[in-house]
């Protein structure tokens, strides 16, 4: 037991196309404070062009390699049981062009729903009868209500999503961020089922 | 109208009252806004204060609205009312779930991870344009 490798494999990986993973790489390794170093640039896995951008490495392939070396080490296995590596092919850059396209169909689509809504709910009516309950007067257009509305449901908004054009409010994530978490971990959680070979097997 | 009239119609107000009540608490808590709201505000303590609020909210503008308790007050009163209501508003459409499933995908798809702060702006600007054009032009 004195000597137990202690493996703990990271969540993710992020490497450049035809890259050399090493086991340094893919988990933090605690052995006896000296030996590690060299452990740390053992080859794991070499990525090839044909693997796509995203590769899932096995806890068994790095226990299988480190045996295969050290084959009396006895190891200690932390962490989840396997890595998601990102290959990141030159980066595609957003297209401005394309940015900008899909800001105005964001732009264009929200503004439609937020006018739907009113109709679909009959705001104008309910403006109508507040401007009358407060005021006495009717008036058909109570633009002195709509206006400060108006610009209020962009205040929401933005206070919503805990951004005033960059700056936080606090250090909490925003519900936006958490959203991109989400959909970010059901993606990974679909690669380490379907890109991990050894998960899936058909005996026939 | 006879006490069963009277009887009915109390219970099919109480029933619907009770639904819509109901009805309006759970849109308001799938969207998150009250916690939204209490996490910024760190007012975690006085979550009962704002549930109150809520309630007292609802039954308040039914009131003044069924007894036709009008107030003459000026203009401005109602832009001071107009910008409460359109900043719940804003967290409501905010808060929908189309709204936020739409960002990830599309920072995913079409890499555009860097640009959604400047996309999140457009649907802003886009509801605070249609909501002023609405209204301005009196569509």
């Amino acid at each position: 037991m004195k000597d137990a490798l202690f493996l703990r494999l990271r969540k993710r990986l992020a490497v450049k196309p035809e890259a050399m993973i090493a086991l340094g790489d893919i988990c933090q390794l605690f052995w006896d404070g000296e030996r590690e170093e060299a452990l740390k640039r053992m080859p794991i896995y070499q990525v090839k062009p044909t693997d796509g951008n995203l590769i899932v490495i096995d806890i068994m392939q790095v226990i299988q390699r480190v045996r295969s070396v050290y084959p009396e080490v006895e190891l200690e296995i932390q962490g989840s049981p396997q890595i998601i590596v990102e290959v990141l092919n030159p980066r595609k850059k957003a297209n401005p062009v394309l940015v900008a396209l899909v800001w105005v169909l964001l732009f264009i689509g929200s503004g439609l729903a937020i006018m739907n809504f009113h109709t679909d709910v009959s705001m104008r009516e309910v403006h109508e009868r507040i401007f009358y309950l407060i005021t006495g007067e009717r008036s058909e257009q109570p633009l002195w209500l709509q206006i400060p509305y108006s610009i209020g449901i962009g205040m929401g908004m933005i206070l919503f999503f805990n951004h005033i054009f960059q700056k936080k409010i606090n250090e909490e994530p925003s519900p936006l961020e958490v959203e991109l978490f989400m959909y970010q971990q059901s993606l990974d959680q679909y690669y380490i089922q379907n890109e991990n070979k050894e998960n899936q097997r058909t005996k026939l | 109208m006879s006490v069963w009239e009277c009887g009915l119609l109390v219970l099919i107000g109480l029933g619907g009252g009770l639904a819509v009540g109901s009805g309006l608490v759970a849109f308001i808590a799938v969207l998150d806004i009250i916690p939204r709201l209490t996490q910024l505000t760190n007012a975690h303590r006085h979550i009962r204060a704002f549930e109150w609020a809520l309630v007292m909210g609802a039954l308040f503008f039914t009131l003044i609205d069924f007894f036709h308790l009008g107030a003459h007050w000026p203009n401005v009163v109602t832009a001071v009312y107009g910008l409460f209501a359109g900043i719940f508003v804003g967290t409501l459409a905010a808060g929908l779930t189309e709204v936020l499933n739409v960002f990830p995908i599309l920072a995913k798809r079409l890499s555009m991870d860097g640009s959604l702060l400047f996309l999140l702006m457009a649907v802003v600007f886009g509801k605070v344009t249609g909501s002023l054009l609405q209204w301005l032009l009196h569509l």
